[in-house]
């Protein structure tokens, strides 16, 4: 895992995003526990308080359930939620390309125009 | 949430200072920092918890059902640590080991062996030991951890442990405390400093104090949402310092910080805005009860 700790991206955020990322493409699969929050907290060396607030979040959205005593572990990932995600994370992405298209003055037809060219050669 | 101590209404008082009313809880499973000035109160909050020194009033529950710090539960599962000459000066390794062995059911030698060796410091096997007089500052302190860290115990209670230690052994300070967060659940830290900067990621609750006051106290990914970090070009502060907790500012620039609540009125000028680190809300903090402190 890949965290930026002077980064102005929270910290939780960064572990949230990571693993979110993980379960929707499957590398952590339904039913797998993810890593304890203390020791993730250790290995990464920051506090317990923050991998909490991470999981806590992954958790709010559904993708991981907490068992009592027990951990965090990987929900079944339907396939509308799965879309729901990747749609935010496109909506995203668009905004960003939006704002500097607003910064650099180029219009709304000239940005399709490089989406659909950007298309084809993906 | 469960609590690992809790104070009510604990005033201590003493001719030329006054601490509490405090009201107060240290939340079960988390590392918490005591944060405040010079002569804030912490050591005195610290003392009065173990019961080094006695109370004025109030009332005091460890571990949720104890009343009192010398019930014999409470005294063996919390590790008390002072910031200095907490062991006599003429002790050396082993007679630590010897006298922790007699003093507390729950001291393990050959664990106490083992953080001697990580910390570098002599081991009770060691041919030559050096009385505790003949070390350095962060040495003592080294010895004091490793004497509490091999106790098996449920709450650690340090006063300024990371002061006299080097940036590596402040380091391996912050690894320690949470590995004796992740061996039990039930486990608790609560550490006094002046300089939270070094112990920022071993840190989960943070309580504030000024003037024998608690001043704010939270966790500090909540504290890090409930205020922002501002900073700017010196003409700007005019129009905004209504809006800041606290600020400072010279001829080129301010900076201060605010409550994210009024971040939407602060975005309107041409500020930087940031999450702040715990270092920055420490220093926010206090610098306002500072102020509030001369107005008075």
């Amino acid at each position: 895992m890949k965290i930026y700790k002077n980064s102005n991206e929270p910290i939780y955020k960064q572990i949230s995003a990571q693993l979110r990322e993980k379960i929707l493409i499957g590398e952590l699969k339904e039913g797998e526990c993810l890593p304890s929050i203390r020791g993730l907290a250790q290995d990464l060396k920051i506090s317990v308080i923050t991998t909490m607030k991470a999981y806590d979040e992954l958790a709010a959205e559904g993708l991981v359930n907490a068992v009592a005593g027990k951990g965090y572990y990987v929900n079944a990932q339907n396939s509308e939620m799965l879309k729901e995600q990747h749609l935010r994370q496109l909506e995203n992405a668009l905004m960003i390309a939006i704002d500097s298209a607003r910064i650099a003055g180029i219009d709304k037809n000239e940005v399709i125009n490089i989406l659909s060219a950007l298309w084809t050669v993906e | 949430m469960k609590h690992s101590i809790k104070l009510t209404d604990v005033v201590k008082k003493y001719k030329d200072f006054t601490l509490g009313e405090i009201n107060l809880e240290i939340p079960c499973g988390f590392s918490t920092a005591l944060i405040g000035s010079n002569g804030a109160g912490k050591t005195t909050l610290l003392d009065v918890m173990c019961k080094i020194s006695e109370k004025n009033s109030g009332d005091i529950t460890y571990f949720e059902k104890y009343k009192e710090a010398d019930d014999d539960y409470v005294r063996n599962n919390i590790g008390y640590c002072a910031s200095n000459n907490f062991f006599p000066a003429e002790w050396t390794s082993k007679k630590v080991a010897d006298v922790m062995e007699i003093a507390f059911d729950n001291f393990d030698k050959k664990k106490f062996i083992k953080l001697c060796e990580r910390m570098k410091l002599d081991t009770p096997d060691s041919k030559k030991k050096k009385k505790i007089m003949k070390l350095s500052d962060g040495n003592k302190m080294r010895l004091y951890l490793a004497a509490i860290l091999a106790r098996n115990t449920k709450f650690l209670i340090l006063d300024e442990p990371a002061s006299a230690l080097d940036p590596l052994m402040r380091d391996m300070l912050c690894d320690m405390f949470r590995e004796y967060l992740t061996e039990d659940e039930e486990r608790s830290v609560l550490f006094s400093t002046h300089n939270i900067a070094d112990m920022e990621f071993a840190t989960d609750y943070a309580v504030f104090m000024a003037n024998g006051k608690v001043i704010e106290k939270g966790f500090v990914e909540e504290l890090k949402e409930k205020y922002i970090m501002v900073h700017g070009s010196a003409e700007l502060i005019a129009n905004i310092s209504d809006k800041l907790v606290s600020y400072t500012s010279n001829k080129t620039m301010f900076e201060g910080i605010a409550l994210a609540e009024n971040k939407s009125q602060l975005e309107k000028y041409d500020i930087a805005i940031e999450v702040p680190t715990l270092q920055q809300l420490s220093v926010g903090i206090l610098r306002k009860a500072e102020k509030d402190n001369e107005v008075k």
